[in-house]
């Protein structure tokens, strides 16, 4: 019996500088793979289609089970979490005992609004960085035996934890039409995590430099509201909520701001 | 020492992150190193909950129950000092967590919600929906964040740890380190260094850890003369979703609303299992244990699913699967089962409410570690340990929702204890052997790059996955254990040929794997050697020769020391003040 | 199996070069937000009003030349309409319509990425933007700042309007530009509302969608039948000015009988 593959083809990219090229891959196929299984096939046997010897392909992973946010890359042109992207769906078996497709090639490039490093690997510190812009933390006094915290009603609890399973993947900036090199724009993530810390009754002793740091350029007045981080969101949290709230809070603070400072 | 003290700290999952607090607030400075972004740390996969004895649920639960149920739970083999301390520490954890701003589900009053774990008859698990491991981890990035944006802590995040620099009385003097990005190797001075590397679930090839989890920090500092201590006590979870890269926890609770377990009867059945009618599949859970059927204890579960598999040749399709069935529950039951459904729908792609779940057990906690004294300082000096990276609480098994206490527990007591440490630390000779351990280190690297062999080092952790997991895991046999030695040594005279395909200087992740699969071949040999001697069974250890626990010979610590490049083992009497050992029984799940 | 390969690195904190890649936020710096919401602003307010009243406006042309003229001559004579002119059209739209444009330039549309239904919104409102612009610039020119004054030649109004939309091509822009704007004022509401916090659930966002699905349709219906109007037959040869200028002197007769079908009381008939 002859072996199933399927072609895989990767955009890569030796460093920041170097230039993109494509190279193809046919791996040895089984039923439900994901695209992290598929790269780690690669390492396995690092040859490109016309027998090339290739190297194994550099990409972000840890947690494999998406929740550590480490693995967004293009699958097929659109972004998702190469753990849970999975090849049976990708390959048009979109139902349980439907055949995939094998003759489809499925391609796989990296995020396209942020540096690479390298192949699939890119850097997106930037996120780290917005959310020190925004302080998102609780300035707690300390971590000595301080008694326990405020009660706090299950309704704000509900209302956090959606916004609190942020996993900083930075699919919503990558999706975000208005997140780019010229507006500098936060990103969905950064501002659902504002509303997190604005929400929470320590937390928000914060809350109105929050607000100030939103209102600065590349801040929230950038977001279009074209809702795509909502829907690619691959927690599904309440982002256009997170921005229309946020977009009220930021304007009143102004408003407060100008009559008082 | 004069100047302010320099702590470096390896790792940000929890036990990391928590010791970086204790030392910024005290007025330490601090460099962090984390392979991955420290917010990626495998903390984040933790799901059910962190246990603290509250008693807000009117139940007469105490710190001193909490207490028993660990050392109880962990079959006596942890020393009971620090088990009683953490949990004595645990509501102080939990109440500081909730400051914190942690998301922790709520009762309608506006207090902690605590739920029941295995191991215990109270209601003591605080949680944060199913991913409490993540707002735990996210609730300590935040604070570390906030260091750093204050200038007192220095976050190396893409660097890996790759030994201890030693000066020559054997005092640590700082780390040598790798960028993961220019492949740059350098040595960083500190005065003491906090290793929180998390556990070794990659020396099995496939586990519940994440990727970066393959205990190699803990194995570089094994092989420069720390004690590693009761490596063999690895935990090994009955029910995982079997994937093609990693295995993925199906929590308990399936089981707990009705959930059953079963193979077809006929191992040649081609059947979709929704089509094979009830007499032709086998409950054997439910048959060999008709008082707790589904709900026998996660270990016993774990080595009847082994057997049927391993022993039985009965897996799905030949393959090592079994049937976890929850698609013949009320929808309401199911509807309880929600969350964890999803996660089986997004990874298998079947929906588990139709079709039953294939699953089956997979390694997912490291109990052993770096040996420490009760200040989680090791025998190096300056060296200290905390986390699942060490070995201290949970003694030959743990409790579930115990571990995040233990990482933050160990890691509050770390960061003190280092900084104390660095006071009285006499001022370093010479370069403090910076430049020995840098030397020695570059030539590693360049021997790797320039090897002219053909073996693939994936193919060689293939190998080791699937050897260790055959011998070292649920069942152990000191004929396979002999046998798993053996292949290990054969791996290891493989690796010396063994050959990159890729010998670039950027970001080259295969090189920097290939280096951590050296780490992960001796630490395995410490896994299989322990394993190998400890003649008995306890917790998580269970050897059919000798199916009893032995107090008289193996109540005690095992020790590896890294003695002529072979595991070599020595014994430790355990820590028994507080509680008399008693015989473990499961009189209910 | 063999997925492993340890995480590529993050950020190095060594690479003291300048970042690449989008810049972090620039917290609390600069006036970006008050140009922004000014923009969303007058999007809503002046323009927004001014459309609402100039599209009811144009309907009187459904009345007939001398209605329509009445309507133009009432609006010009308005006390301080040049002031209110230029102070709630022209500057309002001037801004709305630069820095529309520079807003809109400075998004990087990817519907063909990601097709769905808010992307094809936020898409949508830009090439509206763009319809609207550059439809508005020769409307001005030809209707406001070319030809007969309207202004001062109040009763040339309809003549004018009927003279241009003549040639099939211009009015078939004006039938474009009519429904790119009453959808982008539409959509804009919408967007108002989302931003402004005003709408922050799901089901609050989607009810006000159909709120403004129905004003647009509703002023775009209103707008169509208005611009028709100047091609209804019956109006076919409509003089150069039904009011043009009296030499000194003359007094015409006031009529004294309504034009056909007219509802407007005080609309000029014939004199008989
Ligand atoms: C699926 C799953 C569910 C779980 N659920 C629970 C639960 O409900 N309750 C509970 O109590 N416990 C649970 N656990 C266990 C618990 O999650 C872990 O034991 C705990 O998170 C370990 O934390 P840590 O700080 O020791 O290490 P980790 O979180 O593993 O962090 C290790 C850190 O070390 C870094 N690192 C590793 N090697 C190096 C190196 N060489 N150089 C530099 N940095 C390095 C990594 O980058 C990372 O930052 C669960 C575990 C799994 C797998
Ligand atoms: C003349 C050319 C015009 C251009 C280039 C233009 C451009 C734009 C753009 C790009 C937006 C979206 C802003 C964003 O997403 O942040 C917008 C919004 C809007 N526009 Fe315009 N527009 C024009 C004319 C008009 C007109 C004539 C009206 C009114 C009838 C109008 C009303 C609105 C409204 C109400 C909004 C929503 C405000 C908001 O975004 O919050 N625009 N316009
Ligand atoms: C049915 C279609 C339309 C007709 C018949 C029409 C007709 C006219 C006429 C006759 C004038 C000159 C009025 C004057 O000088 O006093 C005018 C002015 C103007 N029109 Fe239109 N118009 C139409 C659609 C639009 C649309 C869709 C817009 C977009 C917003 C628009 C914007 C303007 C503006 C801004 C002016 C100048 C306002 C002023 O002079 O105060 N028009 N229009
Ligand atoms: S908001 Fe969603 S898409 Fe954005 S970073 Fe967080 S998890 Fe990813
Ligand atoms: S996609 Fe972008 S434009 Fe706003 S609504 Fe989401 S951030
Ligand atoms: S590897 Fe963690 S999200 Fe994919």
């Amino acid at each position: 019996m002859t072996e199933r593959t399927i072609k895989v083809e990767v955009k890569r990219q030796s460093g920041p500088d170097a230039k993109a090229f494509t190279e193809t891959f046919e791996i040895p196929y089984r039923p439900n793979m994901n695209i992290t299984s598929l790269l780690g096939e690669i390492a396995l046997n690092p040859r490109a289609i016309n027998g090339a010897e290739s190297t194994p392909i550099t990409y972000d992973s840890n947690c494999l089970e998406e929740i550590c946010g480490s693995c967004a890359m293009l699958i097929n042109g659109k972004a998702m979490m190469a753990c849970s992207a999975l090849v049976d769906k990708l390959l048009g078996a979109v139902e349980h005992g439907q055949k995939p497709d094998l003759s489809k090639t499925i391609t796989l490039a990296p995020l396209s609004k942020f540096p690479v490093v390298r192949d699939l690997a890119v850097d997106r510190s930037v996120l780290f960085e917005n959310l020190k812009a925004v302080k998102a933390w609780v300035p707690i006094d300390g971590t000595y035996d301080l008694g326990a915290a405020p009660r706090q009603h299950p309704q704000i609890q509900e209302e956090r934890y959606p916004l609190s399973n942020c996993i900083s993947c930075t699919i919503c900036m990558e999706v975000c039409p208005q997140f780019n090199d010229v507006t500098g724009f936060v990103g969905a993530a950064t501002i659902a995590q504002t509303k997190l810390f604005n929400m929470d009754p320590a937390g928000s002793v914060l809350k109105e430099e929050r607000l100030r740091a939103l209102a600065g350029d590349g801040g929230i007045q950038e977001c279009g509201f074209a809702q795509n981080c909502v829907q690619a969101c691959p927690k599904q949290l309440p982002l256009t909520e997170a921005i229309s709230d946020i977009g009220r809070d930021v304007f009143i603070q102004q408003v407060k701001d100008f009559f008082t400072h | 020492m004069a100047a302010a003290p320099r702590i470096i700290v390896i790792g940000g999952g929890l036990a990391g992150l928590s010791a970086v607090i204790k030392i910024a607030e005290a007025g330490g400075t601090v460099d962090l190193f984390s392979i991955v972004p420290v917010k990626r740390s495998h903390s984040v996969c933790a799901q059910g909950g962190i246990n603290a004895a509250k008693d807000l649920k009117g139940e007469g639960d105490t710190v001193l129950k909490h207490f028993d149920d660990t050392v109880y739970g962990g079959d006596f083999l942890a020393n009971q000092t620090p088990v009683k301390n953490m949990t004595a520490q645990g509501p102080a954890i939990i109440d500081l967590l909730d400051r914190m701003g942690v998301p922790f589900n709520r009762t309608p009053e506006g207090l902690l919600d605590f739920r029941r774990f295995g191991g215990t008859l109270y209601q003591r698990t605080a949680f944060a929906g199913a991913t409490t491991g993540q707002q735990l981890l996210y609730a300590l990035d935040e604070q570390v964040r906030r260091f750093e944006s204050e200038g007192k802590v220095k976050k190396y995040e893409g660097w890996e740890f790759l030994s201890a620099v030693l000066d020559n009385n054997g005092v640590c003097r700082g780390i040598c380190a790798m960028d993961l990005r220019s492949m740059e190797t350098r040595t960083f001075a500190a005065d003491a260094i906090i290793v929180c590397t998390g556990g070794n679930g990659a020396i099995f090839g496939k586990s519940t850890n994440s990727v970066v989890c393959t205990g190699s920090a803990q194995s570089a500092l094994y092989q420069q003369g720390a004690f590693y201590a009761n490596g063999e006590f690895i935990q090994v979870h009955p029910t995982a979703i079997p994937g093609e890269d990693k295995l993925r926890l199906m929590s308990e609770s399936a089981r707990g609303e009705g959930g059953r377990v079963w193979v077809p009867r006929d191992k040649n059945d081609k059947r979709a299992a929704q089509s094979i009618p009830e007499p032709d599949r086998w409950y054997f859970l439910e048959e060999r244990y008709p008082k707790y059927g589904n709900l026998v204890p996660r270990d016993i579960a774990t080595r009847e699913i082994f057997k049927v598999v391993y022993e039985d040749g009965m897996g799905i399709d030949g393959q090592p699967m079994v049937y976890l069935d929850v698609s013949h529950l009320a929808p309401e039951k199911q509807h309880k089962l929600e969350g964890i459904l999803e996660i089986y729908e997004k990874f298998v792609g079947d929906d588990p409410r139709k079709v039953p779940m294939k699953i089956f057990p997979g390694v997912h906690y490291t109990m052993g570690g770096l040996w420490v004294d009760f200040n989680q300082q090791t025998n190096i000096p300056g060296v200290f340990a905390a986390g699942e990276a060490d070995y201290s609480i949970h003694g030959a098994n743990r409790l579930g929702a115990n571990s995040l206490l233990s990482c933050i527990y160990g890691g509050f007591v770390a960061g003190p204890q280092a900084m104390a440490y660095t006071k009285n630390l006499p001022a370093q000779v010479g370069d403090g052997g910076h430049a020995a351990e840098l030397k020695r280190q570059n030539e590693k690297n360049s021997a790797l790059l320039n090897n002219k062999g053909t073996e693939n080092p994936f193919k060689i952790w293939r190998e080791l996955g699937e050897n260790m997991t055959k011998h070292a895991t649920i069942v152990r046999y000191n004929a396979g254990l002999d046998e798993a030695d053996a292949k290990i040594v054969e791996l290891l005279d493989r690796y010396k040929n063994v050959n990159l395909s890729d010998k670039s200087q950027w970001a080259n992740t295969s090189f920097a794997f290939t280096r951590q699969l050296y780490n992960m071949l001796e630490l395995a040999r410490v896994i299989v050697k322990g394993a190998r001697l400890r003649d008995e069974s306890r917790g998580a250890h269970y050897k059919p020769e000798f199916a009893e626990r032995n107090d008289e010979r193996f109540l005690k610590t095992t020790k590896a020391a890294f003695v002529d490049g072979a595991p070599s083992i020595s014994y430790e009497e355990v820590d028994t003040q507080y509680i008399t050992p008693r015989p473990r029984v499961y009189t209910s799940s | 199996m063999a997925a492993i390969a340890p995480p590529a690195p993050a950020s190095n904190p060594h690479s003291g070069s300048k970042r690449r890649g989008v810049q972090p936020l620039r917290a609390g710096q600069g006036h970006d937000f008050l140009l922004r919401r000014l923009h969303s602003l007058t999007g809503l307010l002046p323009i927004g009003a001014f459309l609402v009243e100039h599209i009811v406006s144009n309907y009187e042309a459904v009345n007939g030349p001398l209605a329509y003229a009445q309507q133009v001559k009432f609006l010009n004579g308005l006390p301080l309409v040049r002031v209110l002119e230029w102070a709630f059209i022209f500057i309002p739209l001037a801004y709305h319509a630069l820095y529309g444009v520079y807003i809109g330039i400075r998004g990087r549309s990817n519907v063909n990425v990601y097709p769905w239904a808010g992307n094809w919104g936020y898409y949508a409102q830009r090439i509206t933007g763009y319809i609207a612009f550059v439809y508005i610039c020769y409307h001005l020119y030809s209707q406001r700042f070319s030809g007969v004054s309207l202004p001062e030649h109040p009763g040339a109004a309809f003549h004018k309007v009927q003279m241009e939309l003549q040639h099939p091509l211009i009015l078939s822009a004006y039938v474009i530009a009519m429904v790119a704007t009453c959808w982008h004022f539409a959509y804009g509401i919408w967007l108002f509302a989302a931003k402004w916090g005003i709408t922050p659930g799901n089901v609050a966002r989607k009810r006000f969608g159909y709120v403004c699905a129905a004003v647009g349709s509703g002023l775009c219906v209103l707008g169509l039948i208005g611009m028709f109007a100047f091609l209804n037959p019956k109006y076919a040869n409509a003089p150069d000015d039904v009011m043009p200028e009296q030499p000194a002197g003359i007094v015409l007769p006031a009529p004294n009988v309504a034009p056909a079908g007219s509802t407007n009381p005080s609309q000029p008939g014939e004199v008989r």
